[in-house]
């Protein structure tokens, strides 16, 4: 039972407590600073992780870390329950979405101070630095460059005797294409694409290429109704012609790994993060290739890098300066990088970049590949997400499935999703 | 629903077993369905990965026990320790449920008082909010208290019958206790703890086996309260350490996720099948005689 | 039950004991009732009644979890009446669901439980057996398993495809989707069957000698017995049950990942008040919510209450 006793309150590093807490509950070796540390991920990470966390124990042998970690959807109820309880971690792995919401709320240290000193990223290049700033200052330090990408069943494709997405393809062709799949196809249930009509992602990239963008740099709608009718025409079009997957199938797909219709054997095709095609390979019976986006033949570049996530610092923290330390030691050191390889992404910095490459099994390579590849199809960052961001995203997803039950038609859906993302904008 | 009583006349045997041949039948067949989910997992755990998600066949491709090796040591804590955990937290939680809800469900069955009226329903009251919107004020209660990230917000509460569910399925079935038992004891002088111990536990012993089975049940499957409050690997609950297999934006492991879901089950399904037997005999050897 | 013997620090005082005097009177009258009132009270006061205070007050302020909470007056609950079709689609699907599993699931426990409750050889183990599904709980499990039943080549269709008919996608299309969490809440129908067990346990059995004597049949005999008996039971397995059922969250969290789709098919009522406090940081808001519900929730057992001195029958 002295196990369950106050042994572990880990809070800050405040000496005197710590003082208290050893005396109740046999503590460690001794260590002057400690640190928590949340993040969110599967246990293969966790080992990496942990590793790193022992690594950097040569490094500073009197700083100990705590490391905590959760799956996706329990991590954020406790972060928002630890930090409205003024108990936040110390360390805290971000999402590139909800950095806003924590940063603006003041609930994050901006680094800025710290940048070219203790954290030396420069060889991060600058776009993959201010992807996680928010508002003009650094809340995070980016773990592993990202790009939306479209991953594919390689067979597949290849018995239907038609082209498989690839760098370049236009919108137009992979159209055809899975129009051409269908028919080839012999499978039941069996289709070339998912239906991307919900997936917002898919639909930045498509406004993108318009040169339009999800959000402008005032945070209020940078597309329009019409803009929107075409996305859901695109998808509803493809769906009448058997090319991609039937309402109800795509309905299934609750945008994670183990529910895309690509991993459930409904779809040759489906869109997610280049960081996830490791997973997607591993939940997959068939051989899986990476592919960017279709394109509009003379759009503009619908890609751009983001953090797959990133290491932020609680601004309550009690030492920064230990955090920031740690942090930097996480992504630019080659004991670090040598323990965690691409499973967050992979790594921003170029040293590290050449560290990790040569270790790298398959699908490790072909997602290093795909990024390296990407410059020409890739643009500049979109202005930040406003606040409701999250909830239109929602909405989008909602509203799709209108359309794709044909309960709206797609310029019905296209008023409704302007509509109601303006008023989410408003109440915000 | 009901059936005719058990026949007496000659020619019955043969017929009665006939019915009960039916009755069995039917049982076994509304029990697979029942089983099917279990039966599921448990060839998902003894399955290669990359099946799980594809036919609906219960039948591996070949058999492995790798996943409950890989599950058991998967996390960098090993699950012994979070059965101990969860073992400790619910045995100690059910204690005080029965024990403090228990007495509380007397007073509000029983006993007569000023405001009783009020208080119980201010008690109904707290079933109602959920639980969501009281979590950030009670965390905050508990941190100040310096309570978070030791087992006492998932024990102590408990001991303090902040459960109304159990007070109030008590307080039900002491109301169904004949009246004339404890007011010939009243009249004996007999106070009103002696009745409680004397009188109203032994004859409610099928509700309190319900209640154990159900606050160690519900205490075991809880994830929300392990969630926030213990923050600690070490003292993770079996049900925390479920859910750190499943992460739905990387690569999850879910054969190990199956084969350690069945085994969190073993020790409730145990614990039932114990207990059931208190829940049925209990009845039979105090004799509700009047 | 080891509670039942473990030692206690605070007997309650006798009748015998009563100091005199008016003070006294009123001691001796409420003091016992009190006294094993007392860890209740300490719990209410000292770990209930702050927390549902403060979210009282969140309901009308614009709190984010992280910045000071903003008093905004009534606005929340305005805008919940005038201004939320989002609120809409979640009652309209709570209370759809509260109708449709709360007397299903009861009378299905009730059903299973009298058949329990008669000698058939290997009980125990069908018991046992009936209640796993009810273990199982909200395990992640049961997510990736309902896909497997319901989804269009699941195993339901399978089985209705012998038939010859071809079923939809029942867990994804949103006509039925809600009806799929049905089946799922009456399926784990055993912790009311356990309930309605011990109910039946404790009827007295020489009333059913009696009646037998009398020549009573079956039939009549759960009409004029079982049933009369059982109804402090059921009056509480219907309670809790509704209350459960209004308050239902996991079973649409853990299948539709916290969307409530598809098409806010299975938005109910709590899932819409997480997504609004964790998901979208609107504490206050859905603070309001909550609230909103203890009223709905409230009238309900108030009816309930009010009904039951017609129909639910105490020995008293």
């Amino acid at each position: 039972m002295t196990d369950f006793k106050l042994s572990r309150r880990t809070v800050l590093g405040t000496s005197a407590l710590f003082a208290a807490a050893s005396a109740l509950g046999g503590m460690p070796a001794l260590a002057a600073t400690r640190l928590r540390l949340l993040w969110w991920g599967s246990q293969e990470r966790a080992d990496r992780t942990n590793k790193t966390v022992e690594a950097y124990k040569k490094a500073a042998p009197d700083v100990s870390i705590d490391g905590e970690f959760l799956g996706w959807n329990d991590y954020w109820t406790r972060l928002a329950t630890q930090v409205a309880g003024r108990n936040a971690p110390d360390l805290i792995q971000m999402d590139y979405r909800y950095v806003f919401e924590y940063a603006r709320r003041g609930s994050l240290l901006a680094l800025d101070d710290y940048l070219g000193k203790s954290l030396k990223i420069d060889d991060f290049g600058k776009d993959n630095i201010d992807s996680c700033r928010v508002d003009g200052k650094l809340y995070g330090v980016n773990l592993g460059v990202n790009s939306s990408a479209a991953f594919f069943d390689i067979g597949a494709w290849f018995d239907a005797g038609v082209p498989a997405p690839s760098h370049g393809m236009s919108w137009q062709q992979y159209f055809d294409n899975c129009v051409a799949f269908a028919k080839a196809n012999k499978r039941k249930n069996f289709y070339a694409s998912v239906d991307a009509s919900g997936i917002e992602p898919s639909f930045e990239l498509w406004l993108r290429q318009l040169g339009k963008s999800l959000y402008n740099d005032q945070g209020k709608l940078g597309y329009t109704a019409e803009d929107a009718a075409a996305w859901f025409q695109y998808w509803t079009d493809l769906r009448k012609a058997g090319g991609c997957v039937t309402a109800d199938i795509q309905a299934l797909d609750k945008l994670s790994i183990e529910t895309s219709p690509l991993t459930t054997g409904y779809a040759a095709t489906g869109f997610a993060h280049s960081n996830q095609f490791v997973g997607f390979q591993k939940l997959s019976k068939a051989k899986l290739g990476i592919a960017p986006y279709p394109v509009k033949p003379d759009g503009k570049p619908g890609h751009y890098m983001k953090p797959s996530m990133m290491m932020s610092i609680s601004a309550a923290t009690a030492s920064p300066d230990a955090a920031v330390a740690f942090v930097n030691f996480m992504v630019e050191s080659t004991d670090a990088a040598q323990e965690l390889g691409v499973e967050r992404g992979v790594p921003a910095s170029a040293g590290m970049r050449d560290v990790v490459t040569p270790m790298l099994d398959e699908p490790g390579q072909m997602v290093v590949d795909y990024i390296g590849k990407l410059s020409d199809l890739a643009g500049p960052l979109p202005p930040a997400p406003p606040k409701g961001a999250g909830e239109i995203a929602f909405s989008l997803q909602r509203i799709s499935q209108e359309v794709a039950f044909e309960s709206s038609s797609p310029a019905e859906g296209g008023k409704q999703l302007v509509t109601e993302a303006n008023s989410i904008l408003e109440r915000a | 629903m009901n059936r005719p009583p058990i026949p007496r006349g000659p020619g019955a045997a043969r017929h009665s077993i006939r019915r009960s041949a039916f009755i069995h039948a039917g049982l076994i067949v509304a029990s697979f369905v029942m089983l099917y989910p279990l039966l599921w997992m448990l060839s998902g755990s003894l399955r290669p990965e990359n099946e799980i998600f594809g036919g609906s066949s219960l039948i591996p491709s070949h058999i492995s026990l790798d996943a409950f090796v890989r599950g058991w040591n998967g996390l960098q804590i090993s699950f012994g320790t979070f059965f101990w955990n969860s073992l400790v937290i619910s045995v100690l939680a059910t204690i005080g449920n029965v024990f403090a809800c228990s007495l509380t469900a007397y007073a509000f069955a029983r006993l007569k008082f000023r405001g009783r009226n009020f208080w119980f329903a201010l008690m109904l009251g707290t079933l109602m909010l959920p639980y969501h919107v009281t979590l950030i004020p009670q965390y905050i209660l508990f941190l100040d208290m310096g309570w978070v990230n030791t087992i006492l917000p998932l024990v102590v509460p408990k001991y303090l019958a902040v459960d109304a569910f159990f007070i109030f399925l008590m307080v039900q079935f002491f109301r169904g206790i004949p009246r004339e038992l404890d007011e010939a004891a009243m009249m004996d002088g007999c106070s009103a703890w002696r009745i409680y111990r004397k009188i109203m536990l032994p004859l409610s012993l099928p509700v309190m086996a319900t209640a154990a089975i159900f606050s160690f049940l519900w205490t075991w499957e809880d994830f929300f309260g392990p969630l926030i409050y213990l923050n600690d690997m070490k003292s993770y609950t079996v049900q925390i350490g479920l859910r750190t297999f499943v992460d739905s934006t990387g690569s999850s492991d879910w054969s190990s996720l199956f084969a350690m879901s069945i085994l969190s089950l073993i020790p409730i399904f145990l614990l039932f099948l114990f207990f059931q037997r208190a829940l049925i005999e209990g009845i039979a050897t105090t004799g509700m005689k009047r | 039950m080891s509670s039942a013997s473990s030692p206690v620090t605070a007997p309650a005082s006798g009748r015998g004991y009563a100091p005199p005097g008016r003070l006294g009177r009123i001691l001796s009258r409420n003091g016992p009732g009190y006294l094993f009132l007392l860890p209740w009270l300490i719990g209410f006061f000292g770990l209930t009644l702050g927390p549902a205070l403060s979210s009282l007050y969140l309901s009308f302020t614009d709190y984010d979890l992280i910045q000071a909470p903003n008093w905004v007056g009534l606005a929340n609950y305005v805008r919940i009446a005038t201004a939320d079709p989002k609120f809409n689609a979640a009652m309209h699907v709570t209370f759809l669901y509260v109708a449709l599993s709360v007397p299903l699931k009861l009378m299905f426990a009730l059903a299973v439980a009298m058949a329990f409750n008669r000698g058939i050889a290997g009980l125990p183990l069908y018991r046992a057996i009936f209640y796993l599904p009810s273990l199982l709980g909200s395990s992640v499990a049961i997510a990736v398993l309902w896909r497997q039943l319901f989804a269009a080549d699941g195993l339901v269709n399978g089985m209705l495809a012998w038939f010859g008919f071809q079923g939809p996608s029942w867990i994804s299309n949103p006509h039925y989707s809600l009806y799929t969490l049905v089946v799922l809440s009456v399926w784990q129908f055993g912790s009311p069957m356990i309930i309605f067990l011990a109910g039946l346990r404790q009827i007295p059995g020489d009333l059913y000698e009696a009646a037998e004597i009398d020549g009573a049949s079956n039939w009549r005999k759960f009409w004029r017995i079982t049933l009369p008996l059982l109804t402090p039971v059921i009056f509480f397995n219907f309670v809790v049950q509704t209350i459960d059922a209004f308050k239902a969250f996991t079973p649409a969290f853990i299948i539709s990942e916290g969307t409530g789709g598809p098409i806010n098919s299975t938005l109910f009522y709590t899932l819409y008040l997480y997504q609004e406090a964790f998901g979208f940081f609107r504490m206050g808001y859905a603070s309001a919510l909550a609230w909103i519900l203890v009223i709905i929730i409230s009238l309900f057992t108030a009816f309930a209450f009010l009904s039951s001195r017609y129909w639910v029958h105490y020995d008293e």
